[in-house]
């Protein structure tokens, strides 16, 4: 099938998640034309179930964070079946950031330099402190919420708006954590506390991970997408990318999609960016074969798809005597804990985690498990369970730093596509020996906090092993933090793309998405996403005039 | 790549539910949610009348399964039967179960019985001092200092 050409753009932005709106509205805002393909959807705020009595049984399925659960016509299928973890990723106009859970953290300045202060992975090309004005620009964008000062960073400025009142979950939380003198702090959320731009002030609904029906969450379709419009971006959605064209010079010259109707179309540019997240990006990128780069497009590293890092997630749920409430928001995060962040060699494994306080959510939980005896699931022991644990009981969750390894990768499935027929993705992923040690020293910290805090009992839950599970539609222990496929770095036979998203091989391709991360730190990655990607998009505008760009 | 039964028996699945089929999804119901305390039954309150068209409605992917398990219960005591069914087809019973559970759990005198008003809005003073700044506990944080490692130069 011939495919028709649009009209060529300055800059092609592949993919309308939180890093493509950010470069989208910057480039917009200085006069270049540009072009957005999202192979999702718009979404408005009136969707979301959050605010209606159905929200728990829509969760399992309609707004799970699996696209293999969803199964939507705009998600693509991935294969989990090699991997300890499942992936979660929402494709949409605002990419993930419609479902994400707005812990809006920056990263501490060990994470950049892991290497040199612990021997292991690599440093990354920047510092802490570059990227440290941008954390504070992205702030000020969003109307985070929390509280400067915190002595897990390094001179924290104030958010622009205050933070979430923590709740009686809270409050029993930093009980816990005084007793013991561990640090904790206000957490903070791309949520405002008060009424912010374009945003509504958190109404604590709790369903922040499910889409909010206030409008109160910073997803990126409402705080970014309107300014970039009006500034004059042309914005596709329903466009499935199949491959980034290069020209005979070995440039980005453009892009091939499908759109809704099936009908394949080319998209010409000067420059390409591409930004559909640490799964996305190297899926297309490995996609995009030709004459000149058979093993995928911007890979003479080889390092396209590798170090795949996914934070392994374990919790352990306090339950206790008392109502708590727990049922009811932010989630988002009331509190955080930095105190096992940095290494401490005696423990027998190097790095740390983030805690963080998540509320219990409604009674109805998960569904129900096909697997369970009868008589632990259903007649009396249906009250007895709901009696013990819904609006009493709240979770440290227990993010855990993820090192990159050379085998743990996004690779093309041999068979499987999407409704499009572009080959889908398969991850090949395992814990490493030091995320299970890191992992069972926190479980085992994390229950000393719950016991501190007057739990009557917890439950550990610990990383996720049972692979038959990552498709049930049961709430998942997983980030959907997808990071290092296609890392930054200074040297081109170790690293994909240089410190402000370029390509080593391709000089008009950028990345601006999670997949350049170096390494993962113990933290929520949007915040850092945003932050490199409003730091490139900077730079890329800064040298416009030195930049070479397709004939 | 979608979920698949790992259980399918020969049993021919019905395309509706039919008042039959309600009956029988009424009785399994409260079989699995039986009253308990100041708590109705799932019968009582009507999980197999307005509740399940409409659930049924918003999670088309579960009716095969829901269907299916109906119908090879049907006429059986409800006790048994769920028993069984949870034996030889138990995605078929989870979604049995997980229809009942979530129209127990959407009504509202349930709701009030278990002190659960939904995810509902609340409003707050973002601007009044948390208790944690007054009562010494944010202080102590600060008092121990700092616990980053700063960039090393």
């Amino acid at each position: 099938m011939k495919s028709k050409a649009g009209k060529s753009a300055d800059a092609l932005i592949i993919g309308a998640g939180v890093s493509g709106l950010i470069a989208a509205k910057e480039l917009t805002k200085r006069g270049f034309s540009v072009v957005c393909l999202e192979q999702g959807d718009r979404v408005d705020s009136a969707e979301y179930w959050g605010d209606k009595p159905e929200f728990e049984l829509m969760t399992q399925k309609r707004w799970h964070p699996n696209p293999n659960v969803r199964d939507l016509e705009s998600d693509y299928p991935i294969d989990t079946t090699e991997s300890d973890v499942p992936i979660l990723m929402y494709s949409a106009v605002g990419g993930t950031s419609i479902l994400y859970g707005a812990h809006w953290q920056r990263f501490m300045p060990s994470d950049f330099r892991v290497k040199t202060l612990d021997g292991v992975a690599d440093d990354w090309p920047i510092t802490y402190e570059d990227l440290a004005p941008y954390y504070d620009a992205m702030d000020v964008e969003l109307g985070t919420s929390g509280l400067g000062g915190d002595p897990a960073f390094p001179d924290l400025p104030s958010p622009p708006t205050p933070p979430m009142p923590v709740g009686k979950m809270g409050r029993k939380a930093i009980e816990g954590m005084d007793k013991l003198g561990w640090h904790w702090w206000p957490a903070p959320n791309s949520i405002p506390t008060k009424p912010y731009g374009r945003l509504n002030p958190c109404a604590l609904r709790g369903t922040c991970r499910n889409g909010c029906p206030e409008g109160a969450k910073a997803s990126f379709d409402i705080t970014h997408l309107p300014d970039a419009l009006a500034n004059g971006l042309r914005l596709i959605s329903g466009a499935r990318v199949r491959e980034v064209l290069v020209n005979e010079e070995g440039l980005a010259s453009g892009a091939v999609y499908v759109d809704r109707n099936g009908r394949e179309r080319r998209q010409m540019a000067d420059i390409v960016i591409v930004c559909c997240n640490g799964v996305g990006t190297p899926r297309l990128l490995l996609n995009s074969t030709s004459k000149r780069f058979p093993d995928g497009l911007a890979n003479s590293s080889g390092l396209v798809g590798r170090n795949l890092m996914l934070h392994p997630y374990s919790t352990v749920i306090g339950h206790f005597d008392e109502d708590l409430e727990s049922w009811i928001g932010p989630a988002g995060q009331p509190v955080q804990s930095m105190q096992f962040y940095e290494t401490d060699p005696s423990r027998g494994f190097v790095r740390g985690a983030k805690w963080h306080v998540l509320p219990g959510g409604g009674p109805l939980g998960s569904p129900p498990d096909p697997g369970a005896p009868f008589d632990e699931q259903w007649g009396e022991a249906f009250h007895r369970k709901r009696e013990a644990v819904f609006g009493k009981s709240f979770e440290w969750g227990i993010m855990a730093e993820d090192l990159p390894e050379h085998s743990n990768r996004v690779v093309l499935h041999d068979d499987l596509t999407d409704s499009d027929g572009i080959p889908a993705a398969k991850i090949l992923y395992n814990y490493s020996e030091n995320t299970r040690r890191l992992s069972e020293f926190h479980l085992a910290r994390a229950t000393e906090a719950m016991e501190a805090s007057g739990a009557s009992s917890v439950t550990v839950r610990p990383l996720m092993e049972d692979r038959s599970q990552h498709n049930t539609g049961a709430s998942l222990m997983a980030t959907g933090h997808l990071m290092g496929t296609c890392r930054m770095g200074t040297d081109p036979r170790n690293s994909v793309v240089d410190q402000y998203g370029r390509s080593h091989d391709v000089p008009n391709l950028f990345i601006y998405d999670g997949s350049v991360f170096v390494t993962s730190s113990g933290f929520n990655p949007t915040g850092t996403i945003a932050a490199i990607a409003l730091r490139s998009v900077e730079q890329l505008i800064k040298q416009r005039r030195n930049q070479e760009v397709a004939a | 790549m979608t979920m698949h039964d790992t259980t399918a028996p020969d049993t021919p699945v019905p395309q509706q539910l039919t008042d039959e089929l309600r009956q029988t999804f009424a009785g399994m119901s409260d079989v699995l949610i039986p009253r308990s305390g100041p708590l109705p039954s799932a019968r009582e309150v009507g999980v197999h009348e307005e509740a399940i068209d409409r659930l049924l409605a918003l999670r088309p992917d579960l009716k095969e399964r829901f269907l299916r398990g109906l119908a090879a219960c049907h006429g059986q005591d409800p006790e048994q039967a769920a028993r069984r069914l949870n034996e030889t087809d138990p995605t078929a019973l989870a979604a049995i179960g997980l229809f009942a559970s979530a129209a127990y759990y959407i009504d509202p005198k349930v709701r009030e019985l278990i002190g659960y008003p939904g995810q509902t809005a609340r409003t707050y003073d973002p601007d009044e001092t948390p208790g944690y700044m007054v009562n010494g506990q944010l202080q102590r944080v600060i008092d121990r200092g700092p616990i980053y490692r700063p960039t090393p130069r």
